[in-house]
């Protein structure tokens, strides 16, 4: 039963079956979803979100914790259908709640480019302030979805003289020639900012603060090979090689950022685990309750 | 405080953001013109990647998942060659994935294509590419299993079991090394979590240089290989490959521009300190 259920989770057998599968999901959902929302008050709607975050939780959480064997899912004694992997009754179910978290998943694309339109479709159509960079913005994405596809979905054909076919080289300008170093010199651009905020911000009002410019003076310069070079001179063993630049900067990303970003990564964990509990037993009220009160 | 009456030392506080920002073009463009280039010296970091990639036996497979793009290309994009040249020298078959951006997987296959016809290796026997993999740690985990099922096709539309060299590729314990190349946070956290971790996989990485300060704590438990630091670790990958190219040519571009920054901050903090006393000095 347990199997049989999970089996329409995998790839259908045809076309036709996929099809089936396909409008029975589609009726389905909207069939819950009018259900849902024609039976449900915000109150019940507020609870059905609490108790699949919770179940969801619990069901992985269950997966990880309970005992596994070999050749039968725990604790049934039912035939593993994948004895490679050591199991128990909830392992089964893993590989398609990863399915269905990707398809969930790839509707945030969808629904990131409705919200884009929906801004910028407002500015163009009030003619707001700046209304033409929505107006690129439309033009941007359409030449790309265009151009793109189309490219795309090109039979593969040798073109005569090795040139690309018309639909692609426009792609290939789009994306190399305009998207790509658009992208590389606002990058660049950082590091301008960096050298100003750098001269502007970092000053030795502490003890502390004069420490952390050294370290930080070490590091930049056993980055780069004038920083070496700086301290050829020394021996490249012995007590003094500690001394050139290369070996001091490493000695700090070893011996004293290491400690610390383990500090910072056991603190994250910690908050993140106090974070998770509080989301899975739907404490976390700002995120999906806010505008409900 | 800018104004008339400010000190020299309060002047050299307040230096305009544009005469920095031209500065630093001017160094910047007199060492493209003029590079004074100083010897690389390779660190253990850097030897732990390429030593990680001739370790790889022969009957194994490298994954390079390269989950970069534009954005960080001037330090990714090199480090990407520099791999590429030393698994060709060392005759080892590798494929290219990605998960994220998916801009990755194009700019590093134009890179593995340029690279492969130096050494006139070819598509599908010698290297490949698995294109890009939508889901992060469902890809990872469903990889470990079954490679063929969870990769499908490769970047061209093919099925990769169609390639001669995925013969016998079944699951990660036919990958002897898998190289993490990004500019993206947390995405070597899935490949240890989930892979090396698990399966005890080697693993490496080749980061932007702002990132690599987080994965010294895998480096010293041995969790990672190696590390490429950003473009000077690309530049001394290229030192050991000896196929000096863009990285290097970034080097002295890259220490001049630090040492003006450096430079900078002491001015100002000269500005800062002396001033200070000044001020104080003066009888209120």
């Amino acid at each position: 039963m347990w199997n049989s259920l999970l089996g329409i989770f995998h790839p259908a057998a045809s076309t036709s079956a996929l099809i089936w599968r396909l409008i029975l999901a589609v009726a389905f959902s909207i069939a819950l979803l009018v259900l849902l929302h024609r039976f449900l008050g915000p109150r019940g709607r507020r609870w059905l979100i609490a108790f699949v975050t919770f179940a969801g939780g619990l069901y992985l959480g269950l997966e990880y914790f309970l005992p596994v064997r070999g050749s039968v899912l725990w604790p049934t004694g039912m035939p593993n259908p994948n004895p490679d992997r050591a199991a128990n009754i909830l392992t089964p179910g893993i590989e398609p709640i990863g399915i269905m978290l990707s398809v969930v998943g790839a509707f945030t694309v969808g629904l990131g480019i409705y919200s884009l339109c929906q801004v910028h479709g407002r500015n163009v159509a009030q003619r707001r302030p700046g209304w033409h960079n929505s107006g690129a913005f439309f033009l941007a994405m359409s030449a790309m979805l265009v151009f793109g596809l189309w490219a795309h979905y090109l039979p593969d054909q040798d073109a005569p003289g090795g040139r690309l076919p018309w639909q692609e080289s426009t792609y290939e300008l789009l994306f190399g020639g305009i998207f790509m170093p658009l992208q590389a010199a606002t990058f660049s651009l950082l590091a301008f900012y960096i050298a100003s905020a750098a001269y502007r911000a970092f000053r030795i009002h502490t003890a502390e603060a004069a420490l952390m410019m050294a370290a930080a003076f070490i590091v930049m310069l056993a980055q780069v090979p004038v920083g070496q070079w700086l301290t050829h001179g020394l021996p490249t063993t012995g007590p003094l090689a500690f001394f050139r630049l290369e070996t001091l900067g490493d000695w700090i990303m070893s011996w004293l950022n290491t400690p610390a970003q383990r500090g910072i990564v056991f603190g994250v964990a910690v908050g993140g685990l106090a974070m998770s509990l509080r989301i899975w037993l739907s404490l976390e009220r700002g995120t999906f309750f806010s505008e409900q009160g | 405080m800018a104004g008339s009456h400010a000190t020299f030392w309060q002047r050299i506080q307040q230096i305009p953001r544009y005469y920095i920002y031209l500065l630093l073009a001017a160094v910047v463009t007199w060492q493209i013109l003029f590079p004074i280039a100083l010897p690389i010296l390779p660190s253990r970091v850097t030897q732990g990647v390429y030593d990680a990639i001739a370790a790889v036996p022969d009957d194994q497979l490298i994954i390079i998942s390269t989950d970069w793009d534009a954005s960080t290309q001037a330090e990714t994009g090199p480090q990407t060659e520099a791999i590429i040249h030393a698994c060709f020298q060392n005759g080892k078959r590798f494929a290219v994935m990605n998960l994220q951006p998916p801009m990755g997987v194009k700019l590093a296959n134009d890179i593995a294509q340029r690279v492969a016809a130096e050494y006139g290796a070819e598509y599908g026997v010698d290297w490949c590419n698995w294109g890009y993999k939508y889901g992060f740690d469902n890809v990872l985990i469903a990889l470990a299993k079954n490679i063929p099922k969870t990769i499908g096709d490769d970047f061209h539309g093919n099925p990769v079991t169609d390639l001669p060299m995925m013969e016998g590729v079944e699951n990660i314990e036919s990958v002897g090394l898998v190289i993490e190349i990004t500019g993206l946070a947390n995405v070597t956290e899935l490949w240890i979590g989930l892979i090396q971790g698990v399966y005890g996989t080697p693993l490496a990485g080749a980061y932007t240089a702002v990132m690599v300060p987080s994965y010294y704590p895998f480096l010293d438990s041995g969790q990672l290989r190696g590390v490429l630091n950003g473009a000077k670790g690309a530049a001394e990958m290229e030192v050991l490959v000896k196929r000096p190219d863009r990285a290097s040519a970034i080097m002295p571009v890259q220490s001049w521009a630090h040492m003006l920054i450096i430079a900078l901050i002491i001015i100002g903090n000269l500005g800062y300190i002396f001033g200070r006393r000044r001020t104080t000095e003066r009888p209120s």
